[in-house]
């Protein structure tokens, strides 16, 4: 382990970290609250329109639940589109990641109450004509719009399964996008029966202008940040590729050239999703972080050819158009919470490292950066992080070599023996944000050691490279 | 989850359903109310003799009655009151022959939306024919169409009052 330290003396700049964080975690709750209180509205709406009266006999007491499954699963389904559109707002307050992990975890309960609300109607309303619910299947095609509703309770099944980790590992990541495009369709065909053959969602009734409206929300807020808004901003800032430079064996930085980059307002950490309009790359978009601040009319990507879609872009040829969605993620110094800052990166994890350091506004001595690299050959941008470490005053070190096989750490096997520790590194840990970026196998370790040295969760911001 | 989130969403979601449960039973309440229509009673057609004095009730004239039947049979006609539930509004018609319920015809079902059309044209003829073998509205619930068959009987037993039976 080696030290490059620069240590001015120290200014006095200070920014209430902690009181900014408390503002972000004020909307979070919000948005948390909001979501489980949409939850609540879906049953309240069948309340509201009829109360326990509903309950009366078994046949009612099923079918009554069959609604009310219906509804919840349904406000879940729509919470999903939200969560999904990266609106800006949830993408400041809880990051575009934390959200996409509740996505996920709502997917199978979702779908659970959804296939409860399918199972429990055809019982409930059987029990009531007096029919078994295998013949119900037959009354309730009768009525207007069922067919569309149990296609799309179908095409939802083949969804969520696809997304199931076991399944998920099967299809390429475009495959799988493109079944997952089918939810839109579920969701779309889904919606005819609930205003056609929902008792609760009546014409004419209060609950039906507020189902429009989550409606409306959900697919107005995909249709603004994941379609509309990406298209205006790659028209407006006419990025190309200005141009591909080896950085190291496997790993190149794309130059690209722009009009108004700063206006994109993205902070050092953030990514965008890139699409470069070649005949073999224009079908897949990467997430990929800046590695360096934009000036007004350039930009620059750094990557490592790591899965097939990244090695088709690193031959990008120059003049390539691009298209962008975003900037997106937390990893940036917005989501400071604590006075300083350590900083720890691993391999092509650096970049976005590279640039939040360049970008992010701290005292001298605030910030301390551990860079790590299995080899010298690993070592990518390391120059231009030191240069601006020292410029800025941080502390910089940096460890080289494999971890060690033995029990989990993130160390060198030497480093660990020398008893180099979190806090020999940083410190002032507890007092600090600790941003880790690098491969999964090396974070996990990071992350574990950063609890047990009783790190408050929200201190934590890790940014995850692999796929 | 964090206490004030957990907190926050608790009393959030309680409040929701409390509003909810309140304007549920606001609802209920005036579901069962019957509103009279501004055509009760007037649209009656009582007193009218209309067709029947040789077909119904057996002639008066070819054999000698061994009881005493009035010499035409009487046919009038009772619209019930509307009455709203939250699936639409119900409104039947009753016959009324010579004092007896003959015929229960249905002015209007719930027709709110595709199911409860659907329920309400299986309950109809069910209650029709209740209502005519009971000669009364107290006749027992269809199961899966209460709310049908409540508005349906306060409605024929608004015409049975208008007819006096």
């Amino acid at each position: 382990m080696t030290t490059t330290t620069a240590r001015p003396a120290r200014a006095t700049v200070h920014v209430d970290h902690r009181r900014r964080y408390a503002r972000r975690a004020r909307i979070a709750d919000l948005i948390v609250v909001a979501f489980w209180a949409s939850g609540a509205a879906a049953i309240a709406l069948f309340l509201a329109s009829g109360g326990a009266g509903q309950f009366t006999s078994v046949g009612e007491a099923i079918t009554s639940l069959g609604i009310v499954t219906g509804l919840v699963g349904t406000d879940y389904v729509l919470v999903m589109l939200v969560l999904a559109a990266r609106i800006p707002l949830i993408d400041r307050t809880i990051g575009h990641d934390r959200a996409m992990a509740v996505h996920r975890k709502l997917g199978k309960p979702a779908l659970y109450l959804l296939l409860a609300h399918g199972v429990l109607l055809l019982v409930g309303y059987g029990i009531s004509s007096g029919i078994d619910p295998i013949a119900e299947i037959g009354s309730m095609l009768a009525l207007p719009d069922l067919p569309l509703a149990f296609i799309a309770l179908g095409l939802l099944i083949t969804v969520v399964v696809t997304s199931l980790v076991a399944v998920k590992r099967k299809f390429s990541y475009e495959g799988w996008h493109l079944v997952h495009l089918l939810s839109y369709v579920a969701v779309a065909f889904a919606l005819p029966h609930q205003f056609s053959n929902g008792g609760v969602l009546a014409e004419g009734t209060a609950q039906r202008v507020y189902w429009i409206a989550l409606t409306v929300l959900a697919f107005g807020s995909i249709l603004t940040f994941r379609f509309i808004e990406p298209v205006v901003v790659s028209l407006r800032h006419r990025i190309r590729v200005a141009g591909v430079v080896p950085v190291a064996p496997g790993v190149v930085s794309i130059h690209l050239s722009g009009r108004g980059l700063r206006a994109l307002d993205a902070r050092g950490g953030q990514f965008f999703q890139w699409r470069f309009w070649t005949g073999s790359t224009w079908w897949h978009s990467h997430p990929i972080s800046l590695s360096a601040m934009p000036t007004d009319s350039s930009a620059r990507i750094t990557v490592r050819d790591l899965g097939a879609g990244s090695a088709a872009i690193s031959a990008v040829p120059t003049g390539t158009v691009v298209s962008i969605e975003g900037p997106y993620g937390l990893f940036s110094d917005a989501a400071r919470t604590a006075p300083k800052m350590a900083i720890m990166a691993a391999g092509i994890g650096v970049t976005p490292v590279r640039a939040m350091l360049e970008h992010a506004s701290f005292a001298p001595g605030e910030a301390t950066v551990l860079l790590r690299a299995g080899s010298e050959d690993e070592t990518y941008l390391w120059d231009e992080v030191r240069a601006i470490a020292q410029a800025k005053g941080a502390d910089c070190y940096v460890m080289v070599g494999e971890r060690a096989r033995r029990g989990a750490t993130w160390m060198t096997q030497h480093d660990r023996e020398r008893g180099v520790s979190l806090t020999s590194v940083f410190p002032d840990l507890l007092d600090s944000d600790v941003y880790v970026c690098g491969p999964s196998g090396w974070l996990d370790a990071v992350e574990a050691d950063v609890k047990r040295a009783g790190l408050p969760s929200h201190q934590l911001h890790s940014e995850r490279f692999d796929w | 989850m964090r206490t004030r989130t957990l907190l926050g969403s608790i009393l959030a979601s309680i409040g929701v359903l409390v509003v909810g449960w309140q304007a549920g039973t606001t609802v209920l309440g005036t579901t069962t109310v019957a509103t009279p229509s501004s055509s009760t009673g007037g649209a009656t057609t009582g007193g009218s003799t209309t067709g029947g004095s040789t077909t119904s009730g057996g002639s008066s004239t070819s054999s000698p009655a061994a009881t005493p039947t009035s010499a035409a049979s009487q046919t009038a006609t009772y619209t019930g009151t509307e009455v709203n539930t939250r699936f639409g509004s119900v409104q039947v018609q009753v016959t009324v022959t010579d004092g007896t319920i003959s015929d229960v015809t249905a002015l209007k079902l719930t027709d709110h939306d595709g199911k409860s059309v659907q329920i309400s044209n299986r309950a109809a003829p069910v209650l029709r024919e209740e209502v005519l073998a009971a000669q009364s509205a107290s006749v027992s619930n269809v199961s899966g169409a209460t709310y049908t068959t409540q508005a349906y009987l306060t409605s024929v037993q608004s015409a049975l009052d208008q007819a006096g039976l």
